[in-house]
Parts: structure tokens; sequence; C-alpha cells
């Protein structure tokens, strides 16, 4: 180990020369490709009750669009990065970039839920290539290892934490399909780069080849993978509660949930200056991330301002950690493509088995909570001051919504709409609107209790291997 | 100490984020739950219309019925609106509930008189208009002398098809029609038993 460090951090004076801003173009293209490609890990969550309603799908398949995309990541990002290492990275990331976007343009116009699932799939295997990929371009078009690998985690820090909110206001102001159809040229923007960096990476790297690998860095990467578990937790969790819970609209929502990247940016400027090490940024990280989500777990109402200092803990501490524990992943280490792609792999592997611990968890708990919002209703309707003939409509009406939306929370409105009472009953019927909706949203807010505290407690586990690293000074 | 720093602000942000949302209600945000139908509500005043006794009836009945049968008043409510087809048990635990809830009233002393309600249940009864005449021109005191409310409506709820009752729920008009059977019978039994003892 360590060999390859003075290999990879080469000052710029052995770069070919070439224009400043050719070079800054190519940075800038090549991490909105990683942005592009890590925000694809969580971009449709906003989009998921959309895409379950054009589909017809249950929860847990419409669950598929997400976890296929992070399952095949996980299994292909270290194979892609020894690819890389054998191969010219640069073809390798055009290679994927071109994948990525025929995928995507299937993803744009699949007619079922299948296909989707199918090219989502694909879409990874592009995507995989690329991150790696761009790992390797980018440290060579900075020209120092430390500057490149941390644009690359940040890249793929802003892409994971602005994906959500992005792709809920694409599926606001059009569908879910213009989540794809934006991303086909943005990625194709890193072509031209990649093409024209061909054989540059492979002759700089070429000394590497002939050292053993240096072996994955298991605390880091486990850290990452638990943190990663558990932030899936906080988007896609919270996205649902905000859009099925709480009645919100994508846009709202997704304004909503912007409070988690803003932080997540704001964490570098804010704690940097306090230079206190890898070690103690991912254990701080790790409590605010658990602390964050334990707050969503113990909301005091359904008003969206509540859920606001939970996202800014989830966003510093995802800014805090998620940065400081991919660079430990990476330092010193080589090939830095196949460490870059166990990195990758670590916190994917982390969103899917988030995913597979949470939405049964969340899924049985909204089923459970039908019973007691359906008493809670019934307690309403009865005691509510109005005459029993308007009790007998209303009860008739609300029983077929009921029954219409099992599993799901239901929408009461269209029973009151139906309901023809006289002006005299008007004020009262009113208020038994306002108290059955608050009713559902106690229901829907109680039902992502138990997963959010189960995502706390998976962001307390990383506190163990995060106290167990070896502690540096990021200065 | 520089290493200390940053979870020492972490664990102060969190604690106070959830010492907020703690003391806000957090944790207590959750559906209104069943009241104990054993526990007796309290009753208001009834006005004397047919409507509004006959919904107190039900409400207190209903919290008697599932004191009974061991559940909350909401889920047989809930219940019965599913299957329309009360069980044995059921129907049993209903029928004592209702009478449970018209002994209450009538310890309470907020039963109305029988005369208060005749004009309204003659304007909804389904008689021959001479026969109305006649019935409302009896005097009020004849009225309730012949038929007190309790036991009247003690017969009343004797009378009662409560599988044929919750069947009509939804059709006012049948559901007005199986009640005024109900009634009629009873009164009619009533009075006979007052004319032969």
């Amino acid at each position: 180990m360590g060999e390859g460090s003075h290999l990879m951090g080469t000052d710029r004076s052995d770069q070919p020369a070439s224009p400043q801003t050719a070079r800054t173009a190519t940075v800038v293209v090549l991490s909105l490709a990683v942005a592009v490609v890590l925000g694809d890990a969580g971009v449709v969550t906003l989009a998921l009750p959309e895409i379950l309603r054009d589909f017809g799908a249950q929860v847990w398949g419409v669950a598929w669009v997400l976890i296929a995309f992070n399952l095949v990541l996980t299994l292909v990002a270290v194979p892609a990065a020894r690819l890389c290492v054998r191969g010219d990275p640069a073809v390798a990331t055009a290679t994927g970039l071109v994948g990525f976007a025929a995928a995507t343009t299937v993803c744009a116009v699949a007619p079922s839920l299948g296909v989707l699932i199918a090219a989502r799939a694909a879409q990874a295997a592009g995507g995989a290539l690329v991150i790696v990929g761009s790992l390797e371009m980018l440290v060579a078009a900075i020209g120092v290892e430390r500057a490149g690998v941390r644009r690359w985690a940040a890249a793929g820090v802003a892409g994971a934490a602005l994906g959500p909110v992005i792709g809920g206001l694409l599926t606001s102001a059009f569908s879910w399909r213009a989540i794809f159809v934006v991303q086909i040229p943005i990625v194709l923007l890193a072509l031209p780069a990649a093409i024209a960096l061909r054989g540059r990476v492979v002759e700089r790297r070429r000394p590497t080849l002939d050292t053993s690998p240096d072996r994955p860095h298991v605390l880091a990467n486990l850290a990452l993978a638990l943190l990663s578990a558990a932030l899936t937790a906080a988007l896609f969790l919270l996205v649902l509660l905000l859009v099925d819970g709480w009645s919100r609209s994508p846009a709202v929502a997704a304004v909503a949930v912007t409070a988690v990247p803003v932080a997540a940016l704001a964490a570098g400027p804010v704690f940097r200056g306090v230079r206190a090490g890898t070690r103690s940024e991912a254990v701080a990280g790790s409590v605010m991330i658990a602390g964050g989500l334990t707050g969503l777990a113990l909301l005091p109402g359904a008003e969206l301002v509540w859920t606001l200092a939970p996202q800014v803990l989830i966003g510093l501490g995802l800014g805090l950690s998620v940065d400081s524990l991919t660079a430990a992943a990476l330092r010193d280490r080589i090939p830095r493509a196949i460490h870059g792609g166990w990195t990758i792999a670590a916190r994917h592997a982390g969103v899917v088995v988030g995913l597979a611990i949470l939405t049964p968890i969340f899924t049985a708990d909204l089923r459970h909570a039908q019973t007691p919002a359906e008493e809670a209703i019934a307690r309403l309707v009865l005691d509510a001051p109005l005459p029993a003939s308007t009790k007998l409509d209303l009860a008739e009406q609300l029983g077929r919504r009921l029954s219409a939306e099992r599993g799901r929370v239901p929408d009461l409105r269209p029973a009151f709409e139906a309901l023809q009472v006289p002006a005299t009953q008007a004020t009262a019927v009113a208020a038994l609107e306002r108290g059955l909706d608050d009713q559902l949203k106690r229901a829907a807010t109680r039902a992502f209790r138990t997963a959010f505290l189960v995502a706390a407690g998976l962001a307390l586990l990383a506190l163990g291997p995060a106290l167990a690293l070896r502690d540096r000074s990021r200065s | 100490m520089r290493r200390l720093a940053l979870p020492l602000i972490a664990v102060v942000l969190v604690g106070a984020v959830l010492g907020v949302q703690v003391a806000a209600g957090g944790g207590h945000y959750i559906p209104l739950r069943p009241a104990n139908p054993c526990t007796p509500r309290p009753v208001s005043p009834i006005p004397a219309q047919l409507e509004p006794l006959a919904e107190q009836i039900v409400l207190l009945g209903l919290d008697s019925a599932a004191c009974r049968l061991g559940i909350s008043r909401e889920r047989l409510v809930l219940a019965l609106a599913q299957t329309r087809s009360p069980d044995p048990r059921e129907s049993a635990a209903l029928k004592a509930g209702l009478v449970d809830a018209v002994d209450r009233l009538d310890r309470q002393g907020l039963l109305p008189k029988v005369s208060q309600l005749l004009p309204q249940a003659l304007d909804q009864a389904n008689l021959p208009g001479i026969v109305k005449t006649l019935i409302g021109a009896i005097p009020g005191p004849v009225v309730d002398n012949l038929l007190p409310t309790a036991p009247l409506l003690r017969r009343t709820i004797d009378e009662l098809d409560i599988n044929r009752l919750l069947h009509e729920l939804t059709d006012p008009s049948q559901l007005n029609s199986v009640l005024q059977s109900a009634i009629l019978q009873a009164a009619l039994r009533q009075i006979l038993d007052r004319v032969h003892p």
C-alpha cells in the first residue's frame, strides 16, 4: 500500500498541455455525469406514488424500481472498476455513458413496470462504468489525487442528495418519465470528454498495474453501507410519508426535502473549520443522522415545518460522514478505481439492505394502522354534532372510500363531496372533515415510526466502524 | 479536544431537536383511541323530537352492547357496518344495550313524554288522515297515561328485528317503516295491556 500514492499524486507539470477551460469543462461534465448516475439511485423516490398509480402496482413492486438500480450497481461496481483498471478508463466511461443513456431512454418510454425495472438494472450496469471510470478521469483531469477524489465524492453526495428533489419537481411539473428524459443529454455531455481522454489516463496510471492491489477499507465501507441504509429511510420513507400519508403534492414534497441536500452542502463550510479528523466527522455524522431519523419518528404534527430540523440534522450528518468515509476508504489505496468501486458497492448495498428491511416494516405498519384509523373515524362520526340521518349517509360514503383504498391511506374528500346537507350543518360537516383528515394523518405518521426508528438504529450501528477508524486530520 | 468537538456538537444538536419535538407532543401524535364503552358517557338534555331521542338511545345502546361484548363501541359499529348481519350474540347484546339506554335515560328523567313526540310521529306515520286526526285529538295526559315513554320504548325494542333494521340502514323510507311498525305494535300491545291488565 502507499506505493501508488506517489504515482497518483502527480503534479500538473507532467500533464499534457491543455487549456485551463478545457480542463474545467472536462471536470464539470464528468462531475455532472457522476452526480446524475448516483442521483439516479433515489431520483424516482418522489415519482413512486405516480408510478404506482400509472402501473396499478403495489408498494413492494414499485420499490423494485429503486432496488433493481441499487442492487445491480452494488454487484457491478467492483467488476466495472476491474475493467477500468485492466483497460482504458476513458473507453470504459464512454461505453458506460452510451449504455446508461440507452437504458435511460427505455426507462422514459417503459410500457410496463417489468420493462421499467429491467431498464433500471441496465442503467445501473452502464452507470457503474461511468462512476468508476470518472474517478480515474477526474484525478487525471485535475492532476492532484486528493482533489480529484474529493471532487468525485462531492459529486456523488450532491447527486444522491439532490436526486429525489429534482425527480420530485420534474414529476410534479411534467411526469415521472421526464426524470429520465432530462438525464439523457446531461450524461451524453461527458461523452466528448471521455473520448478526448482516451489513452491518456492509461499512460499515467500504467506503473500501478505491476503492484498488488490493496485490500478494501472494511471499516469505512461498512460504515458507508450502514449510513446509506439509514439515509434511504430518510429520503424514501419521508417522501412516501409526505406524498401518501400527508397528501402533499410531489412538488411540495420535493421542496420540503431540499433541507437535506442544502444542509449536506452546508456541512463542509460549517464544520470543516474544526479540522476534527476523519473519525470525528464520521462519528458526528452518524450521531446526527441517527438523531434526525429519531426526530422523524417522533413528529408532533403533520405540518412540514416539523420535518425541517430532523432533515437538517440528517443533511449535516450526510455531508460530514459520507464524504469523509469515502476519502478514508480511498486514501493511499490502489488501484483507486477498484476502491472507488468498493465504496459505491458498499453504499448501494446499504440502500438495498435498507429498502429490504424497511419496506416490509412500514407496509405492514401501514396495514396495521388501518384498524386504529377506522376506529378513530368511527368515533368522530358517531360523536359529531350532526343529525343521525346525515351520519348514516356519511358513514355509507366513508365505508365505500375505506374499502376502495384498502392498504393505502384513503382520500376521504369524495365522501364529503357526495354528501348533501343543509347549510345549517355545513360548519359541523367541515369540522368533521378536518377532524377525520387529522386522524388519517396521525395514523399514517404513526405507521412510519418503527421504520424511522429502525433506520436510526442502522445509523447508530455505523458508530461501531466509525469509532474504530484511524483518525487523520483532513487538513 | 478538537476530536471531541464535532461529536459533542452533534449530541447537543440532536438533543435540542429531540427535546423540542418531545416537548411539542412528539410520540403522542397518534389516532384517537376508542373510549371505554363500560364507562358511562355524560348525556345532555334531549329535545322532544324523535330523531335526537332515537340517536341518543342508539349511541348509549351501542356503548352498553359493546361493553357486554367486551369490545369498543367503534369496533362493534364497524363490524356491523361490514357484515350487516349480526350473529345471535351480537343481536342479543344490541337489544339488551338499547334497553339499558332507555333505563338510564328514564332514571335520569331525560325521556320526553309520548304526547310531546306524538305530533311528529303522526306526521311521519303512514296512516289515513282521519286516523291521524282522531289520535291527535286525544288529550296529552290521556296519551301519557296510556303510553308511558320508557315501557313503550322497551316494548318497541323488544319488537325490533335487528337484522332487518341493519339491512335497511341506508334506505330511510324502509328504515322508517321498520321503526314505525315496531312502535305501532308496541303501542297497541301496551294499550291492550292497560285496558285488559
